[in-house]
């Protein structure tokens, strides 16, 4: 994860112009965005509620190790 | 295609992002009190609210409640914040964005059962659904972590689960398919409250158990096994509430006993999975098509893309289906973009460029202290200018300041210029967690050209202010022994590089079945070479024995198409009769021998993709192989698509599933066999409508859409009878009124009694089994199997297709027996998993890594014992046998530090001397 | 850093700086992020540090591992709330321990104990990276066999009169506890030494001059004017 934030770390060229927009921020968004823009895409990650995670970040804990899911 | 404009309407926050800190002091002060969304309107929260406590930004939003929206009143919260974060005249935002491409990971919408009269959902009080419940166990949850009922506050004991909740059924309103998650996370609920209360009383009514997933069968039995708890297959409703206990009535109706009502404390009503709520609004505005069920629609050869060019789905939008399934698409949209705009990867952005680092090893150490107040957090609890005072007292200490908001910008550049302008070279800064903060403070080193390893952080929030908020003086007090040992630990820390490693832009992907030629052609499509390993004489793999699917797909035709585009694609090596004899090396750097048609080969390449596929159980039950009227499904399919007449023009054919698995010797569930066989039935039914078919079963585990081919299966008459498995159907060979028969005998529990049927044809769904030689690549590639031989993820729901080897990615059925769609979409996964890698020049490694003071090492080889990741080996020195640690692999968990007899191994950043510094400083009252 | 990276050393440390209780928390057993599982080994490493402070007179209650995850702050809570109750109640280090112990002697013990810890890690090791299930935790270390430990500590020593000074064992020593040189009588500095007996390994079978001693005093060191090595008889061979 780490060179992943390094890489979301870059800072973006002005304009609204990207190269890819994520539709919803639930783990599927996030993973998507996230190897987009390791692999050096420019990336909007577009989410309704005001935080991402979704409906995994609702869940307790994961099937079937029961790992936490935060 | 390429070139899409994106209008936005942004909504408004009322809190300004940059400023706020998410120190919630606006929150208590808040006076709205309003259901808590997060927490399914449970329990309340404030109009002024972090959406959940560890959300992603940990800002503060206000919502639709707030007294000044609706009537102009109240603005306590912005009198209150000191961060001057709040402003409630924000308006919603428009904002066009342009893009060359969009992928869709809406998620799903939860089944909402109040629609339907029967489950007493917002009439009785103590139904909830499992996302309720789910709040219910969860420790931030609305009654932090105690399951509680509505009605009077008190723990159910008995508490009953109903399962299949609007899905598979046909009646208006509900979906005709399975959700494919209720059966596992019931079972996972269940686990859960019997660790809240072990004596509690729990049934789960169910329909079929379907835990077609890796090792859900298991899980399965770890929830059927607790003491107290019942599975009960059986149709259920909700009959009716006490009205003075609010304890909930159940009816249900099984074989045995007919129909009964049991008195319950609370009912969970297991809830599937609905496409988003605006679907329809979803095709509308990005133009793309859905299936009748209102989920994206897409093809069995490609589910991540749409019905138009650039637009890509991933995630429960796909249809319904689980974690690692919702990552590993994410993963493969990432890869199909990257084929579509391959050519401007890179354009759009900037790497940051900090100034050149100084070097101060040799300098005394002179260490900053930064004591944050966060905003009232810590400030209110922690006498902060008293421990500023306290800091400076400390050896070492040559500076020392408190702070509002450390994370604030300002503040952050406030000490990259302390530490150029007092000559700092160690940073300690006091304030919260280092989990989320830690990674800002050390760029703020960076900037200003100090290492990052100069920096430690004290935690007086979490650890100290929000757990002893009352008493304030001890309070003081523990965060200053907070503070001494961070001071301590930070005047024994060293310098350490981050080592920048080149990356080898070439892929190895080992297996050249349907998975393997994939994640091939969609990395070769993105400039990279590929070697395509195949153990066989031809490519293909195990597709090269099916014929067509429930969806109708020409498989051999698809497949032939691959083949070509593989061996004509001018990035792709394909070795056939291949043996990998040694594979070395790590994550950008492996090298791997074989031999193959090519003759021997030395391949150098950054990432390795292993997708070797599986095996089909050989069944010795069943008269099979001794009676050739005996196949398995897979000879079946084959004797169908070749017209072969003694199967499609027999009188009754019997298909007998689960044959060698969810046994004790495999004890998984092989997931494809149910929807195989259904789809064979079919067949069969369409060339010869007359053919008796029956499928003899134990649970139908037709998950997630394919439920609809099993009702279509039901509906041409196939006979589906389930049998137990301690009283498994009989063969034998006989004779029937002349004809000679397989005469097949069991148990019907419906109908209670003996059958027999008299087959012309048998046929098994023999298990899929993990390859033998599946050993032999996981030790070449230094990854692990699992319990049962496939090989093992890094993790079964966030890294799906990733091993816990950098660098190495897994995909199709090597990972678990998997249909056609599942695994191209877990190859296109591992792909972009791998892309993510060789799209850069670079892969850093931590700095905080194991190194060995050869001198001290007595080669004992303790420590290359507790290392899981191979990272130790062994040099045959003058004086002995020496540890050498790879920089590359070691992970930095440490454990072979506390083996370790001579302290000759340690522990980059978390030395003894640093560590054992803290203990003293710990215990030394200053 | 794991929690499985939590040293011997670290906790015998604390106690002896006067700390009346140490808490380890590790992640929830069997639910590892990665592949190590690492917590097991701090387990291991924490119930083998109870049967040695029961050894040395400690009340082994002063030690106590605990695994949770992230999420569960109020177990986290209760738990500590619980251990402080549990350590106040048996008062400072020394008090409640069965027999009161006078802080010198404490102190005394707690270095011995200290200085054998290499040895410890070099005999338990393969038991201490064990993955136990619950219900063998109780029994897996027995009070017999940490009494054979410290009984059957071994000390070693070099025989002057097979010494060759071949400087072998002396530059072998992880921990540079040898003493001698070119000519010179090897003498081991007891006070340093691991007892790892990398040098009785070492020392070439013709010459057999470091000898193990077991439950015996180790005989005092040559006196330093005689450890120049005579090499009587090299000559009469040749």
């Amino acid at each position: 994860m780490e060179t992943e934030t390094a890489q979301l770390l870059k800072i973006p060229a002005d304009g609204n112009y990207g190269d890819v927009m994520v539709l919803g921020g639930g783990v599927s968004g996030i993973q998507a965005s996230l190897d987009l823009a390791t692999a050096g895409y420019k990336v909007y990650l577009v989410e309704k509620s005001p935080a991402i995670g979704g409906h995994m970040s609702q869940l307790d804990k994961t099937y079937p190790t029961n790992d936490c899911s935060m | 295609m390429g070139d899409f404009s994106v209008t936005l309407n942004r909504k408004p926050r009322y809190v300004i992002e940059d400023r706020c800190t998410g120190c919630t002091t606006c929150v208590e002060y808040c006076p709205v009190e309003y259901p808590d969304q997060f927490n399914q309107e449970i329990s309340e929260n404030k109009a002024v609210h972090i959406f959940f406590a560890q959300a992603i930004p940990l800002i503060a939003y206000i919502d639709e409640s707030c007294l000044y929206l609706k009537e102009k009143k109240c603005r306590i919260c912005e009198n209150v914040c000191k961060a001057d974060a709040i402003d409630l005249g924000q308006k919603a935002q428009k904002m066009e964005i342009k893009v060359a491409a969009i992928v869709l990971a809406t998620g799903y919408d939860t089944y909402d059962p109040s629609l339907k009269n029967e489950y007493g959902y917002g009439r009785m009080t103590n139904v909830v659904t499992s996302m309720d419940f789910e709040r219910l166990l969860c420790a931030t949850g609305p009654y932090e972590g105690e399951i509680l009922r509505a009605s009077d506050r008190k723990h159910p004991h008995k508490i009953a689960w109903i399962q299949c909740v609007g899905s598979r059924r046909v009646t208006p309103g509900d979906n005709s398919y399975c959700s494919a998650v209720c059966c596992s996370y019931t079972q996972k609920q269940v686990i859960l409250t019997k660790d809240h209360d072990a004596d509690a009383k729990l049934t789960v009514f169910h329909n079929d158990i379907r835990s077609y997933g890796k090792d859900f069968e298991r899980y399965y039995q770890r929830a059927e096994e607790l003491s107290d708890v019942r599975f009960i297959r059986s149709y259920t409703t909700v009959a009716r509430e006490d009205p003075e206990t609010k304890n909930v009535f159940v009816r249900y109706a099984t074989a045995n006993d007919g129909v009964k009502e049991e008195e319950f404390d609370m009912v969970v009503l297991s809830v599937g999975l609905n496409p988003p709520a605006d679907y329809q609004g979803l095709a509308d505005k990005f133009g793309i098509e859905l299936t009748e069920h209102g989920f994206c629609l897409a093809s069995t050869t490609n589910p991540i893309g749409t019905t138009r060019p650039g637009v890509y789905v991933c995630g429960a939008f796909q249809g319904p289906m689980d974690i690692p399934e919702s990552v590993f698409t994410a993963s493969g949209a990432g890869t199909q973009c990257g084929e579509l705009l391959d050519y401007r990867r890179g354009g759009l952005t900037r790497e940051r460029v900090y100034p050149a680092e100084k070097d101060v090893s040799q300098e005394k150490p002179r260490i900053g202290v930064f004591v944050c107040h966060c905003g009232s957090n810590i400030g209110r609890v922690v006498d902060v200018p008293n421990t500023v005072d306290y800091a400076l007292s400390l050896p070492n200490v040559v500076y020392a300041q408190e702070q509002l908001f450390s994370c604030a910008t300002n503040s952050a550049k406030e000490i990259t210029d302390t530490i150029k302008e007092k000559g700092l070279n160690r940073v300690v800064v006091a304030a919260c967690s280092p989990r989320t903060l830690e990674p800002l403070f050390r760029d703020t080193l960076r900037e200003a050209g100090l290492n990052q390893y100069y920096y430690d952080m004290a935690n007086i929030r979490e650890h100290c202010s929000w757990c002893h908020s009352k008493e304030k003086e001890e309070s003081t007090r523990k965060a200053q022994d907070i503070i001494r040992m961070s001071v301590a630990r930070a005047g024994h820390l060293k310098p350490l590089q981050e080592m920048d490693l080149p990356v080898n832009k070439a892929a190895l992907v080992v297996g050249g079945g349907l998975a393997g030629m994939t994640s091939a052609l969609s990395m070769a499509n993105q400039g990279h070479e590929v070697h395509l390993v195949e153990k066989e004489n031809d490519l293909g793999g195990m597709a090269r024995r099916l014929h067509y699917t429930l969806d109708g797909l020409d498989v051999q035709e698809y497949l032939d198409r691959l083949v070509r585009q593989v061996y004509r694609h001018p990035a792709i090596h394909v070795y056939t009769n291949a043996e990998i004899v040694e594979a070395t090396g790590y994550v950008g750097n492996f090298v791997t021998k074989l031999t193959s048609d090519r003759g021997p080969s030395e391949i150098k390449h950054g990432a390795t993709i292993v997708a070797v596929g599986v095996d089909v159980y050989k069944p010795t039950e069943y008269l099979y192989g001794q009676d050739e009227r005996v196949l398995t499904h897979l000879e079946l399919e084959e004797r169908i698509s070749s017209g072969d007449e003694a199967v499609t023009g027999a009188q009754t054919l019997v298909m007998i599933q689960c044959v060698g698995c969810r046994n004790t010797d495999r004890n998984y569930c092989s997931r494809v066999c149910c929807s195989e066989s259904i789809k064979n039935a079919l067949k069969l039914k369409e060339i010869n409508p007359e053919m008796d078919v029956y499928i003899l079963f134990r649970d139908i585990r037709t998950y997630g859409m394919l439920e609809d081919y099993y009702r279509e299966a039901s509906a041409e008459d196939v006979k589906f009878i389930r049998y137990e498995p301690e009283n498994p159907p009989q063969v034998e060979a006989t004779e029937e009124e002349g004809r000679p028969v397989l005469q097949v005998s069991l148990m019907d529990y419906v109908l209670g009694m003996e059958l027999a049927i008299g087959a012309d044809i048998v046929t098994l769904a023999a298990a899929v089994i993990p390859r033998e030689d599946n050993k032999d690549i996981s030790q070449l590639f230094k990854v692990s199997l699992g319990p049962d031989d496939f090989f093992k993820e890094a993790h079964v729901k966030l890294r799906p297709v990733d091993f816990a080897t950098d660098g190495v990615y897994l995909c199709g059925t090597a990972h678990y027996p998997k249909h056609i769609p599942e695994a191209i979409n877990q190859a296109y996964g591992a792909a972009g998993r791998a892309l993510t890698l060789l799209s850069n020049d670079i892969v850093t490694v931590s700095g905080s890594v194991c190194e060995v003071d050869e001198a001290r090492c007595m080669g004992c080889e303790a420590c290359g014992r507790a290392c899981s990741y191979g990272a130790i080996e062994f040099r045959k020195t003058k004086q002995g046998k020496k540890a050498v640690v790879n920089p590359v692999l070691c992970k930095g968990d440490g454990l072979c530090n506390a083996k370790c007899p001579t302290g000759a191994i340690y522990l980059k950043h978390f030395t003894d001397e640093e560590l054992l510094s803290q203990i003293d400083a710990m215990s030394a009252t200053a | 850093m794991c929690s499985g990276r939590v040293d011997l050393e670290f906790v015998l440390r604390a106690l002896a700086n006067g700390m009346d209780g140490v808490f380890i928390g590790g992640c929830r057993l069997g639910e590892c992020n990665y592949v190590t599982h690492g917590n097991y080994h701090a387990l291991n490493m924490a119930l083998l540090c109870k049967k040695i402070m029961a050894h040395i007179g400690l009340n082994p209650e002063r030690l106590r591992i605990e695994f949770m995850s992230a999420g569960e702050g109020n177990l986290f809570t209760e738990v500590v709330d619980n251990f402080t109750k549990q350590v106040r109640g048996l008062g400072p280090l020394g008090k409640g321990e069965g027999e009161d112990l006078e802080p010198e002697a404490l102190q005394e013990r707690l270095r011995e104990v200290t200085k054998l810890i290499p040895y410890i890690k070099l005999i338990m090791n393969a038991k201490l990276s064990q993955r136990l299930s619950p219900g063998e935790y109780e029994d897996y270390y027995t009070t017999e066999e940490i009494d054979a430990l410290f009984s059957e500590v071994a000390s070693y020593f070099i025989d002057p009169e097979k010494c060759q000074a071949c400087q072998i064992c002396l530059r072998r020593c992880p921990v540079e506890a040898i003493e001698g040189g070119k000519n010179r009588i090897h003498v081991i500095d007891q006070d340093k030494c691991i007892k790892c007996g990398t040098c009785f390994e070492a020392c070439p079978p013709r010459f057999g001059a470091v000898t193990k001693i077991s439950g015996g005093p180790v005989p005092p060191p040559i006196p330093e004017a005689d450890r120049a090595l005579e090499r009587k008889g090299k000559g009469a061979e040749a």
